[in-house]
């Protein structure tokens, strides 16, 4: 376990995480997200490698047509923040380490294959429920709409129902 | 006002900047709090460690009475905020298949990102698998388009659905989430008996508690105006307005206006920007309908001395956003009468006429010759030169509005 170093404590986190969310909304009008980067990261790559698939995909075709470049998005720089942010965060509390993180009970293997699996459930269901953990459920909540409600609860409503059947992989 | 960057406050080309910076702070937080582990992460689903659920409603919490004070006092538009809509029955199954990559995988899209930039091998394992999942979506887009748009409920605001007010909401979830906090730790302490509250040991939490409460009493006293930097024209001018019915120009005049640039006009294409980007009568600006409301666009429709012309492929959607635009008291706002279809309907079925009337018979003349110069692609020469088109770049500027969500 790497709990050499202390977290700070959540709730001063959590208010900090809100004023940074408070802080979006104040000046870009719209809150945190970020699987929508990862959209325009697969457009920007798909245009690239496919570009005639993507002009006869529907999905990807609306998502190109805009002139800018796709990774010229406000997602996609702040995600490459996050990773930035996240970087000086753990060079600071000393936790920069390559490593796999797992439950007790399984190898690294089986933890790669279901955080993949896990991966692409997210990717899919954020794309289906317009954002994920932080870009429908955090911001929508913030400002009050009934679908980050509705989105934080689906989440982790059916965490809990089937928490249950795969607590081999974590505990 | 805020939002600094919709209201023009703060210039368009610093919104990739600020996007840039709030992510250096989202990922530092993120990462201090612990939510670079994934093991942190599933605890809250099994008992062991509640992190998520402190840090995500306290955030919530703390964004939400931000927001709700700001609003109050006068310091942000909330109509040019962007709220998620509410489609319901996506979000529920979106949200049900996430909540199972959530156990599967351990990490949220935006905690991987951090997890991944401290070098967790899982983290970049669960991305690559994001990644396939986007694609797997795209792909089996039509499968999933019913459900995508399928019970549309737009922006709603959740107090309004459960019929109470955005104070006593806020009260209430602060209540519930302060109660959540005390029992999640009485469990986490029985669950994991060795490093149980390790994060949340060393301060005492009667002032903050109590802050909290105080706070969403206050909350109840406070009001939700939608408070807007907008006009709103009075009911029943608005009435008028509407009732008079004198909206509408005609194909003709728009074509003799794009023809010639004695009286130009300021051409609004309201339809979507992948609708405008396909197509678009030349010299246009795209405003989406929905985007009619936002201040961005009051320098164009507030032109007083061209007809600001909104038109759509029929005119369904021009009428909406037209009456949107009335009610929010610009003045010299029109419909193209017919909308696209119509335009070009008027010029391809141009029936020549069997009176001698010499008005009927050089309105004839007229659209044989617009479809001359349309159908030989030259509409576009013939407009640009004389550049009568307001010249603005409005696709950067309504990415804003536009782009929400995760």
């Amino acid at each position: 376990m790497e709990t050499k170093s202390k977290y700070l404590n959540p709730y001063i986190a959590g208010v900090l995480l809100g004023l940074v969310l408070l802080g979006a909304i104040y000046i870009s009008g719209r809150g945190l997200g970020a699987s929508g980067a990862f959209k325009d990261v697969v457009t920007a790559t798909l245009s690239k490698v496919a570009p005639d698939h993507v002009a006869e995909t529907p999905y990807w075709a609306s998502r190109v047509s805009q002139s800018e470049h796709p990774l010229k998005s406000w997602l996609a720089l702040e995600v490459l923040g996050v990773l930035i942010g996240g970087f000086i965060s753990g060079a600071i509390s000393g936790r920069l380490k390559i490593t796999v993180d797992k439950g007790p009970r399984i190898t690294s293997a089986t933890r790669i294959v279901f955080a993949i699996l896990g991966g692409i459930l997210f990717g899919l269901g954020a794309q289906l429920g317009r954002g994920c953990t932080s870009g429908a459920a955090l911001s929508g909540m913030a400002v009050l709409s009934s679908a980050g409600f509705i989105t934080m609860m689906a989440i982790f409503g059916t965490g809990y129902l089937v928490a249950y059947f795969f607590r081999k992989l974590w505990i | 006002m805020g939002p600094l960057i919709p209201t023009g406050i703060v210039g368009m080309e610093w919104d990739l900047f600020f996007a840039f910076f709030i992510g250096i702070a989202f990922g530092y937080v993120l990462e201090q709090a612990g939510f670079s582990s994934s093991r942190k992460l599933a605890g809250v689903f099994y008992g062991y460690d509640f992190v998520v659920l402190r840090v995500f409603f306290t955030a919530a919490i703390t964004a939400m009475t931000g927001l709700l004070l700001m609003n109050h006092l006068g310091m942000i538009d909330i109509s040019l905020v962007y709220i998620n809509p509410t489609f319901l029955w996506s979000a529920i199954v979106g949200g049900a298949i996430m909540g199972v990559g959530f156990i599967l995988g351990g990490f949220c899209p935006g905690t991987s990102v951090t997890a991944a930039a401290i070098g967790k091998i899982d983290a970049w394992a669960f991305l690559l698998g994001i990644a396939i999942g986007i694609l797997i979506f795209g792909e089996a887009y039509p499968m999933f388009e019913a459900l995508y748009y399928g019970s549309s409920l737009g922006p709603i605001l959740v107090f309004e659905s459960l019929g109470i007010s955005a104070g006593w909401f806020a009260f209430i979830l602060i209540a519930v989430a302060l109660a959540a906090f005390g029992i999640t730790a009485a469990i986490e302490q029985k669950v994991n008996k060795e490093n149980a509250l390790e994060d949340t040991k060393g301060m005492s939490y009667t002032l903050p508690v109590s802050v909290a409460l105080l706070v969403g009493v206050m909350l109840i006293f406070i009001p939700y105006d939608r408070l807007t930097s907008i006009n709103e024209l009075p009911k029943s001018t608005f009435n008028e307005v509407v009732a008079s019915n004198k909206h509408y120009i005609t194909p003709d005049e728009v074509a003799y206006k794009l023809i010639y640039d004695y009286h130009p006009i300021v051409l609004v294409d309201v339809r979507s920007t992948a609708d405008f980007n396909d197509f678009t009568l030349p010299g246009s600006i795209n405003i989406p309908a929905e985007q009619i409301a936002s201040r961005v666009w009051e320098k164009q429709l507030s032109n007083k001395e061209q007809k600001v012309v909104l038109y759509s492929n029929g005119t369904v959607l021009a009428e909406k956003a037209w009456m949107m635009a009335v009610r929010l008291g610009y003045e010299n706002v029109y419909v193209l009468k017919g909308g696209l279809n119509g335009f070009f309907d008027n010029l391809v079925n141009n029936p020549k006429p069997n009176t001698y009337k010499m008005e009927a018979n050089s309105a004839y003349a007229f659209r044989e010759r617009v479809r001359k110069i349309f159908k030989e692609g030259k509409a576009d020469l013939v407009t640009k030169k004389q550049s009568t088109a307001p010249t603005v770049s409005p696709k950067s500027e309504v990415k804003v509005a536009s782009r929400g969500g995760c």
